[in-house]
């Protein structure tokens, strides 16, 4: 094997470094990427990137891959698992047609020129079945944020105002749970649903605790910034999926106002394409996007996601368990709930998305008027898999931005709803091809906090695509078909220097690093030993066997705060 | 035509997707047909005797094809005879044409098909013309006849086509049915349950599930699912 790579002549497309469609070469050594100088004398392999565009791997900062969730979906959706993907050769088997096998969604992943992916709702009490599960998942760089948004501590800690008790606590769980961030899912909506309700706004209070979502948001962020972790709040708003939501979206955002970080966001909104309805009912829906965007745009501290709904098959599964129980009542689909004890829920309903279908089809247009309308530097690319579709049709939302013929061509085949629900026909905005590789590269590695990825500067990490498309000759607004069919399949993925796919052909089997952060060394964590041990006599299982000890992973990365 | 016969008795099952379509194929290329025998991939040749007579589109399965399954999946026309029993799945997804089984046929008989003609001279196993586990629609049209008995789910989630039954059958008929017409000369367990739409008839006793409305000449239900099925004497 090779230990370095030298690829050629290939035409750079590096955002964070300032590189705009450049001919120039890149070295790698040892699965980073070295001055030329560090490979000489080395048994180096060329790679010919001629007229080819190189950029670094993609990262997707928001997917559920791992954990109870996705397996439950599995279990029920027996439909899913008729797709033959891969039959066990050198690799292993791996079947799906969107709800994939832990095998097949690290195999898509490299096959499309992707990294790295984010599980974005951990149940802490699952975190082992989490972690076994991103350990099945090779080729790719992986982590896993943990709910926090209904846990008892939480509440109890922001009822009393103790936010140096809040962050023990959250450097407590993100240590039991080898967690990467904190996620917030519809904070204090899914404890209500213990009691068959939901909040319906960020001043209800929840029930038991005299707390608003309001304050479990802000005391949330302000416990996460004093600790100075990598990843800002990461949260799901309350009321998704709710006709006139956007107004409550709105108001979240601008919690963030009054913090600040020098290195990213300090609040990240998630999938706000399902957050983004205006109206009062599903007759009167319509689309809150361009609201949204301006709070978005007229701030330096938030970012969000997109939530792409994809036509076709999807498989809804959130921590919002309440929600899913009303789209459950709604589409008369399968309906499993899970309640993680004190901690939180979820839910997981089957979905089909069809163009047809006026609601389908608004969904699918404000997922693309955020991706428009908000800046390339606040919104990254994702279809919150498998929630609004498969993650292998992100090549079909990057077109789809770049491109108002697509957009238009697509337009005739929707539902004529979404020309009096939404801007979208009116849109003219057409995304460059460097703002795209930003919003699914540079973006989201530095919303994670991830100095190493998501570029191609010397000593970032060595995840490289190539893909045959010569940026400075490519017309992005026209060629579309040509950009969607580029992006599918890289003509090489390389994950830390190793060459894992070529043209959709699997060629190398690589586990990734499974990174957890460690902000124990900046609290006193016998602060909250009393409270922690008394709650413990409510959980189903023993303190001493709650959490993931770091030598069980196969590979963790612990990132000390 | 195609006449296949099995060489040995098959130790496990064999999975062969064999359509009439292979009779425009060349003798030698269809003896290189790959079926699984187990988990291994084989040529046909291996488990068969593959002999070819004239040029019509009929397969002629001759012997016990009992452990072979997938027989007729997605064909879309000509003829398949088989001489004996057949396994689990044949005739899934058929799409046209037309299979004639002179032995039983095991579960999945016509399961998911959208067309084409199944008939059975012996008994049918369990699920017959049913949608696979999660699928939302079991069979859309066609027909299925059994000239003697089925077994329990027949015509689960079917939406469309025929399924008729000379004897008896088993429980769970026409369960999430939401068209076509099941057709049971002989008796029956129980009937209708979820039955959004659709007809099914039944000549001798059978057991209707209690959410069913009764009306002049027939029962309407499944109340439950606010279904139109309709249920009635033959």
């Amino acid at each position: 094997m090779h230990h370095a790579l030298h690829i050629k002549n290939g035409i750079v497309i590096d955002p964070k470094n300032g590189v705009k469609a450049e001919k120039m070469d890149i070295f790698v050594k040892d699965g980073k990427i070295v001055e030329e100088s560090e490979v000489k004398g080395e048994d180096v392999k060329v790679i010919d990137a001629s007229n080819k565009l190189v950029v670094a791997g993609g990262v997707d900062m928001h997917a559920h891959i791992a954990g109870s969730k996705i397996n439950t979906g599995r279990t029920m959706r027996p439909e899913e698992m008729r797709v033959v993907r891969n039959i066990a050769n050198k690799f292993r088997a791996a079947v799906g047609r969107v709800l994939l096998t832990s095998p097949a969604i690290g195999y898509e992943y490299a096959k499309m020129g992707y990294t790295s992916s984010f599980e974005a709702a951990q149940p802490p009490i699952g975190a082992m079945h989490s972690h076994e599960e991103l350990d099945a998942i090779p080729m790719i760089d992986k982590a896993a944020l943990p709910v926090f948004g209904n846990w008892h501590f939480v509440f109890k800690y922001v009822e009393a105002k103790d936010i140096e008790k809040l962050k023990t606590f959250i450097a407590w769980a993100l240590e039991r749970t080898k967690g990467f961030g904190v996620k917030v899912v519809n904070p204090g909506g899914v404890e209500a649903w213990m009691y068959g309700g939901n909040v319906t706004s960020l001043d209800d209070q929840v029930p038991g605790f005299n707390v608003t979502p309001r304050e479990i948001i802000t005391s949330l962020i302000k416990a996460v910034e004093e600790l100075k972790l990598n990843h800002s709040v990461h949260i799901h708003c309350n009321r998704l999926g709710v006709p006139g939501n956007y107004e409550t979206t709105i108001e979240t955002i601008k919690l963030a106002g009054g913090f600040s970080n020098d290195a990213r966001q300090v609040l990240h909104v998630t999938h706000v394409q399902f957050n983004a309805y205006a109206g009062d009912s599903w007759r009167t829906v319509s689309s809150g996007a361009e609201e949204i965007a301006k709070t978005v745009n007229s701030m330096d501290n938030v970012t969000i996601d997109m939530g792409q709904p994809i036509f076709g098959h999807a498989t809804a599964m959130t921590g919002d368990a309440p929600f899913q129980f009303t789209l459950h009542k709604l589409t008369g689909a399968r309906w499993s709930n899970k309640d993680s004890e004190v901690e939180g829920g979820a839910g997981i309903v089957p979905l089909v998305y069809l163009p047809k279908n006026p609601v389908h089809a608004l969904q699918w247009a404000i997922g693309l008027e955020l991706g428009l309308l908000i800046d390339s530097d606040k919104v990254v690319l994702t279809t919150d898999y498998p929630n609004g579709g498969p993650f292998t049709e992100y090549p079909y939302v990057m077109a789809m931005l770049m491109s108002k013929k697509m957009r238009e061509g697509e337009l005739e085949k929707v539902s004529p709803f979404v020309q009096k629900a939404t801007n979208l026909p009116a849109i003219d905005t057409e995304k460059t091809l460097e703002e795209i590789i930003h919003m699914t590269r540079s973006l989201p590695a530095r919303i994670l906090g991830l100095p190493q990825k998501g570029h191609l500067g010397v000593g970032a990490d060595a995840d490289i695509a190539i893909y045959d498309l010569n940026p400075l000759e490519i017309d992005t607004s026209n060629d579309f078909e040509k950009v969607y069919k580029t992006f599918k399949t890289a003509e090489y993925t390389i994950k830390s220097g190793r060459i894992l796919a070529k043209n959709g052909e699997l060629v190398d089997e690589y586990w990734g690093k499974t990174y957890w952060v460690d902000a124990t060394g900046r609290v006193d964590m016998e602060a909250i030993k009393p409270d922690i041990e008394d709650y413990f006599k409510y959980y189903s299982v023993e303190l001493q066997n709650y959490g993931v000890e770091e030598g069980w992973l196969k590979k963790p990365e612990r990132i000390v705060i | 035509m195609i006449i296949i016969k099995p060489k040995t008795e098959f130790v496990v099952t064999v999975e062969a997707e064999l359509t009439p379509d292979l009779a425009e194929k060349d003798v030698e290329e269809i003896k290189k047909f790959k079926v699984y025998y187990g988990k291994d991939v084989v040529e046909l040749e291996e488990l068969f005797e593959v002999t070819k007579e004239g040029d019509d589109k009929k397969l002629v399965l001759d012997g016990d094809f009992s452990r072979v399954k997938w027989i007729g999946c997605r064909m879309s026309d000509g003829e398949i005879v088989v001489k004996g029993n057949v396994g689990a799945n044949c005739g899934a997804y058929m799409a046209g044409g037309k299979i004639v089984i002179e032995g039983d046929a095991d579960d999945w008989l016509g399961a998911e098909m959208k067309d084409g003609e199944i008939v059975v001279k012996g008994n049918a196993a369990n699920l017959v013309g049913c949608a696979y586990y999660g699928e939302a629609t079991g069979m859309s049209g066609g027909k299925i006849t059994i000239e003697g008995n089925a077994g329990n789910y027949i015509g689960e989630k079917m939406a469309g086509g025929e399924i008729e039954i000379k004897g008896n059958a088993g429980d769970f008929i026409g369960t999430e049915m939401k068209g076509g017409a099941i057709t049971i000369h002989g008796n029956c367990g129980f009937v209708g349950g979820d039955m959004k739409a659709g007809e099914i008839k039944i000549g001798g006793d059978f057991e209707l599930v209690p959410t069913f409305v009764k009306q002049e000449d027939a029962w309407v239900g499944d109340v439950n699912v606010k279904g139109e099925g309709v249920v009635r004497r033959l």
